[in-house]
């Protein structure tokens, strides 16, 4: 349902002086596309600035199994800036999340959400690379269960010259679960010299699992390296014979298989523990799909 | 040890295999030398329990145990090696996670304990190093982005970290230069034991210049034709594999 309607009009008893549904309405015209929604469902924006030269590392968690879990941010990279953001979301209601992401001169923004899906679970990122030779690493893996939902979007908006964008998503849907990937990334006129790179590859584990991919290149600008590529499929079933021809069972080997698949989204920059937290966690949800 | 009798394989309802018989006592070495299209790979894949490679007649043992009877890791727990001819790559496994997965799945299937990690960390880098690998690769991703050369150097090294009692080595030489071939023969030769047997499938004569066999079979046409010792494969690449195929 949307938000739109959840607003009280003057029929409600406690608003019936004040209209809020018809003057955000008549206000925010964007609401009707949800591009804002979940900032308006969050109960505010947390805003962070990464001043020049700093280096800073977040971990956000969204474990809420029972309510709506909205949240909203916004970071801006002062020139020179860099940034680590890891979302774990595992919490099995409405995790929704909104970053907008602004990068001056030489930041340096590399995100890695990792989404195990809930009701709906959706993490949106919006990146503008406001200043040159800017840098994003943009990854993710989800991993929807049955009667799951992940959803991953994003935009990448190159407005500044000599950005270098790398952008790998990744995820497995079993029967019944439903993994989403909406990716854009727009290069400007004026970001000459982008070089971006973006790849989704989806993993139905088993029929009736579903993938949804929207990836999105968008380019304005004539001197630019910009490539994408998008497949969904199922096992690679070579290397399966593979690794069962070296005595490992069927079951083992596609857990292992799909590990692999997945860590594979997970930036080398990240500090070694929390790379093996991660990888540990996907393990686990592999190890309790199998059984 | 080893003894395929009267099989029959059909890939996609075609036969390929058509009544091959053959038998290698522990501590042989047989080489099976064919031309393209004789069904080498075929063979390989079959008797690994490949999906898609369908056994419609005879039998193959190892140690008197129904090889076609087991699923292909069951084969690989019973001691069956393939040296596969083009080694696949695992994007996101190290191949030290890969070999550790495939130790300790097989001496599960035997009852045995996991070996310990430093002592499996240790035997994988002496093997490495007789075969001249790189420590640095065995973190990298299994095959990925290896050479021909390495892929093969690498299937060596499983061979004699995994210690199979009969090992199948298909195509072994394919992608080799000759200081690569001498090494992994060499791997190949340290392999060989009383108790262990190998079956060296090539479609050149050079490759057993280096892993000297007890027996060379020639295969035509889904079936072993002739047999010899090792001065049949020096026949065969002296006047070819025409006189064969013709007669078969």
């Amino acid at each position: 349902m949307s938000i739109a309607l959840e607003l009280p009009t003057r029929r409600n008893e406690a608003w019936k002086y004040s209209d809020l549904r018809q003057a955000v309405g008549a206000e925010r015209h964007v609401l009707r596309d949800g591009r804002d929604i979940i900032e308006r469902l969050a109960p505010g924006t947390q805003r962070s600035v990464i001043a020049s030269g700093e280096t800073r590392l977040f971990v956000e968690r969204m474990d809420d199994d029972c309510h709506m879990d909205a949240r909203s941010f916004e970071f801006v990279l002062e020139p020179g800036a860099s940034l680590t953001r890891v979302v774990v979301q595992t919490g099995k209601d409405l995790p929704l999340s909104v970053a907008r992401v602004r990068l001056g001169a030489r930041a340096k923004y590399t995100q890695f959400v990792l989404a195990f899906g809930g009701r709906l679970a959706r993490l949106e990122t919006h990146v503008s690379v406001e200043g040159e030779d800017a840098e994003v690493t943009l990854n993710g893996a989800y991993l929807a269960g049955r009667g799951q939902h992940a959803d991953l979007t994003s935009t990448i908006n190159h407005q500044a010259r000599g950005a270098t964008t790398r952008q790998l998503i990744k995820g497995v849907a079993r029967k019944g679960g439903r993994g989403v990937f909406q990716g854009k990334i727009v290069v400007e006129r004026a970001a000459q010299k982008t070089d971006a790179r973006q790849h989704h590859r989806g993993l139905l584990l088993e029929d009736g699992a579903e993938i949804f991919a929207k990836p999105e290149l968008m380019i304005h600008a004539d001197d630019v390296q910009c490539a994408h590529g998008n497949t969904a499929g199922g096992l690679d079933e070579q290397a399966l014979f593979y690794m069962r021809a070296r005595g490992i069972p069927t079951s083992q080997a596609r857990s292992l298989l799909i590990e692999a698949f997945l860590a594979e989204t997970i930036p080398a920059s990240l500090p070694e523990d929390l790379q093996d937290e991660l990888t540990g966690m996907i393990r686990a949800w592999l190890a309790e799909a199998r059984s | 040890m080893f003894d395929v009798t009267g099989l029959h394989v059909a890939v996609g309802g075609a036969e390929i295999i058509k009544g091959l018989s053959l038998s290698v006592p522990a501590g042989e070495t047989h080489a099976i030398m064919g031309p393209n299209g004789s069904g080498k790979s075929t063979l390989s894949y079959a008797l690994s329990g490949r999906d898609g490679y369908e056994v419609t007649a005879g039998s193959a043992t190892l140690n008197g145990s129904d090889l076609l009877a087991l699923e292909p890791e069951e084969r690989a727990a019973a001691g069956l090696f393939l040296s596969f001819q083009y080694p696949v790559e695992i994007p996101g496994l190290s191949a030290i996670a890969f070999l550790k997965a495939a130790i300790n799945a097989q001496r599960k299937s035997r009852g045995q304990e996991p070996m310990p990690a430093p002592k499996l960390l240790q035997l994988m880098r002496a093997k490495a190093e007789t075969l001249k690998i790189d420590q640095e690769m065995l973190k990298r991703p299994l095959n990925v982005g290896f050479s021909g050369g390495e892929k093969k150097r690498f299937e060596a090294l499983q061979l004699a970290v995994l210690e199979p009692k009969f090992a199948i080595l298909d195509e072994t030489d394919s992608g080799l230069d000759i200081d690569a071939l001498k090494i992994v023969a060499a791997s190949v030769n340290a392999a060989r034991a009383p108790d262990r047997g190998l079956l060296v499938i090539t479609h050149y004569q050079r490759l057993l210049d280096y892993i000297k066999p007890d027996r060379v079979h020639v295969l035509a046409k889904g079936r072993i034709i002739a047999s010899g010792g090792p001065e049949l494969a020096l026949e065969l690449e002296r006047d070819g594999y025409d006189k064969y195929v013709r007669a078969a």
